[in-house]
């Protein structure tokens, strides 16, 4: 009896002393990584996807030996809501004790998170959420790698003047112009920017009309573009205002030459699939660069196929994971030139950044600004064509010729 | 003028939708008093029916109306029975209303987990075609809608006024108790009214889906609309709601065109405040609660 209780406590200490051993064996060769993206809920398509980016960028480092020689550990975090997104974003910074944030996709989940973060000291490296707000704070451990709304209107605004007029035949000055936008955050940010560049550009604006995301019906609308005798229109919106806007402008005949959309509602298969794919054939749209780009201006997406495929056994579902595996690389590489995991040093190291445009995976550059912002990323100009959205705009990005819409 | 006429006419063709969709609603708030907030979730579940109809089986939506009607009766009748019956007896009213708002959560979320959050079209041949009337449009899909919903308020008026079942519900309506006093059971009235209010949401959804994308959320576009336009036209009242919509078509479509887009939510609800202020009864309301 005695015997066996010696026997059980000295068995019981053994592991203990094992498995602290262990422990301390782990976490001299790991670091910890959180990786907040919105999991579950509405957006989970698209976090999903993003998250594959950073995940494929994690092992190729991994692979080559981690980052200042310690193995990488990525910590999920679901961002289902915005409360979630802090309640994860302490959970990670608290519990898991993870050196940095990769994320989000989601704009407004960025936005709360990162708060979180800073307060924290804890490095918040965003590769995904385009609301320019995020890094108008003056955060000191906030990064963006990716481009920004106000990057959308100034490509779509420069793709009327360089693309859609040239291929016309006629003077920019000579187009009607016309800005519709959901009045959400989202739609209003891009809205507003595109019309201060249109006007700093001399475009003629015949239009500009805000309308809630949740319109059942834009007969009227349209017939206010009709009746001020549109020939561009640009876009910005989610899913159901973009089918919306297709189905009745068709119903309604109005056919601009030229309809530019700002990501969301129009870089979606589905959004295609439910307009029909001979009417969105020829839609111009402006968003990330996306897998159809030419490898020349986006080096890094041949070998990002090549791993994509091999992990997923599927072709990307959008360009959100290209996005993320470029903005994942440029980080995780500037991290392990850093001196120490410490926020000043990783950010220290980040400031220290610059890579002329064209030579990440995405075809970005890298200088970040004082706010945070990459300020050498761009967006691309897209376009439908039979059924596939591929860059039209640059030249050097571009994959295909601009097509005129029929 | 042209102008102006085609925004008359798509005003109306908007009213014709927010009629149809409303007619259920008016029914089971007339009827049982309760405020459905799971209404649009009907809507939206009949939407998926049709397009699970017409996208895997190949049939034409206007097909799929008996049996997605005959679903939505049963899914109305299980609701009543398992879901707000038991709660008839609770302390407070508006406990049932607080189950409507659960379900309407859940089903959401169903809808999420079983079809994600993309959005589905129904195919629709010919349906989404223009018919010209001189330089005027309207869409196929929009006069069956509107010529619908007239037929429903009638048929449903003539079964009110006429039938032994009608007349009993609108007993039930007038005074509960009194009603139960004669032999109605009141219990029964309930789970067939809540089956036939969303039967109407069936019809309605087989008639939308053509028109509207189906994604998860696409009952709370509509939901809002449908509460304002069975308050305008008087609590339950079924050719109240139907000239109510009406209005709030008219009013959404020539705001968005000569004030703008996004204010025409701020014209609608101004209309509203104002009738409920000069008729807090509605515009063909009983000027009395009805119980």
């Amino acid at each position: 009896m005695n015997g066996m209780t010696t026997r059980r406590w000295a068995l019981g200490l053994l592991s203990g002393v094992a498995m602290i051993a262990m422990g301390s064996a782990r976490a001299a060769a790991e670091v910890r990584f959180g990786a907040l993206y919105p999991f579950s809920g509405e957006l989970a398509v698209l976090g999903d996807e993003s998250w594959r980016g950073l995940e494929l960028a994690v092992e190729e480092r991994n692979a080559a030996g981690g980052v200042q020689g310690e193995r990488i550990v990525l910590v999920r975090g679901d961002a289902v809501d915005n409360n979630q997104a802090v309640a994860e974003a302490r959970r990670l910074i608290s519990v898991s004790g993870v050196k940095a944030i990769f994320g989000t996709y989601s704009s407004a989940r960025a936005q709360v998170a990162s708060q979180v973060a800073e307060l924290a000291r804890i490095p918040y490296l965003e590769m995904g959420a385009v609301s320019d707000s995020i890094t108008d704070r003056k955060f000191r451990y906030l990064f963006r790698t990716n481009p920004t709304a106000r990057d959308m209107a100034e490509r779509s605004i420069e793709m009327v003047i360089n693309a859609v007029a040239p291929a016309h035949s006629v003077q920019p000055r000579d187009l009607r112009v016309a800005i519709i936008h959901e009045d959400s955050l989202y739609g209003t940010t891009v809205g507003r920017f595109q019309a201060g560049f249109a006007k700093e550009q001399g475009l003629n604006i015949v239009e500009t009309l805000p309308y809630p995301a949740n319109v059942v019906d834009m007969s009227a609308l349209i017939l206010r573009l009709q009746s001020a005798k549109a020939d561009v229109v640009l876009q910005t919106s989610y899913q159901n205002d973009t089918v919306l806007f297709f189905r009745q402008a068709r119903e309604a005949g109005f056919r601009p030459r030229a309809i530019i959309g700002g990501g969301g509602g129009y870089s979606l298969r589905e959004t295609m699939q439910a307009v029909g794919q001979d009417v969105m054939d020829g839609v111009l749209n402006i968003d990330f660069t996306q897998i159809a780009t030419n490898p020349k201006a986006a080096p890094g997406i041949p070998h990002f196929l090549e791993a994509y495929r091999a992990k997923y056994g599927m072709e990307p579902r959008s360009g959100h994971s290209l996005g993320n595996y470029a903005g994942a690389k440029i980080y995780l590489e500037a991290i392990d030139k850093a001196k120490s995991f410490s926020a000043d040093d990783i950010a220290a190291a980040l400031r220290a950044l610059d890579i002329p445009e064209g030579q990440t995976a995405a075809g970005w550059g890298v200088r970040f600004g004082e706010n945070g912002q990459n300020q050498r990323s761009k967006m691309m100009g897209l376009q439908w064509q039979d059924g596939k959205l591929v860059t039209v705009f640059p030249s050097e990005a571009a994959v295909s010729d601009l097509r005129l819409r029929r | 003028m042209q102008t102006f006429l085609q925004l008359v006419i798509n005003g109306l063709m908007l009213g014709g939708l927010f009629a149809i969709i409303s007619i259920g609603l008016t029914l089971i708030f007339g009827i049982i008093r309760l405020v459905n907030f799971a209404h649009g979730e009907l809507l939206m579940v009949g939407m998926y029916l049709t397009w699970i109809g017409t996208s895997q089986l190949g049939l034409h939506p206007y097909v799929l109306a008996p049996p997605v009607v005959l679903v939505l009766f049963v899914i109305g009748v299980l609701i009543q029975r398992f879901i707000l019956q038991p709660l008839l007896d609770a302390r407070d009213a508006h406990v049932q209303i607080f189950a409507t708002v659960g379900l309407s959560t859940a089903l959401i979320n169903l809808a999420l987990l079983v079809f994600g959050a993309d959005l589905y079209a129904t195919p629709a041949p010919g349906v989404r075609e223009a018919i010209h009337f001189g330089p005027f449009r309207v869409l196929i899909g929009q006069l069956v809608m509107f010529g619908c919903g007239i037929a429903v308020v009638v048929a449903l008026h003539l079964f009110l006024e006429r039938s032994y079942l009608g007349r009993a519900i609108r007993a039930t309506a007038q005074h509960r108790a009194a009603a139960q006093l004669m032999g109605v059971d009141v219990r029964r009235i309930y789970i067939v009214t809540f089956g036939i209010g969303a039967a109407c949401v069936g019809l309605a959804a087989v008639l939308v889906a053509p028109l509207y994308p189906t994604s998860p959320t696409v009952g709370t576009y509509f939901v809002l609309t449908a509460f304002v336009v069975v308050v305008l036209g008087g609590m339950g009242s079924l050719h109240g709601a139907f000239v109510g919509a009406l209005l709030i078509g008219l009013v959404d479509s020539l705001s968005a065109y000569y004030i703008a887009p996004d204010l025409k939510e701020v014209v609608i609800f101004g209309l509203f405040l104002l009738v409920l202020l000069v008729r807090p009864t509605g515009l063909f309301g009983l000027g009395r609660g009805s119980e």
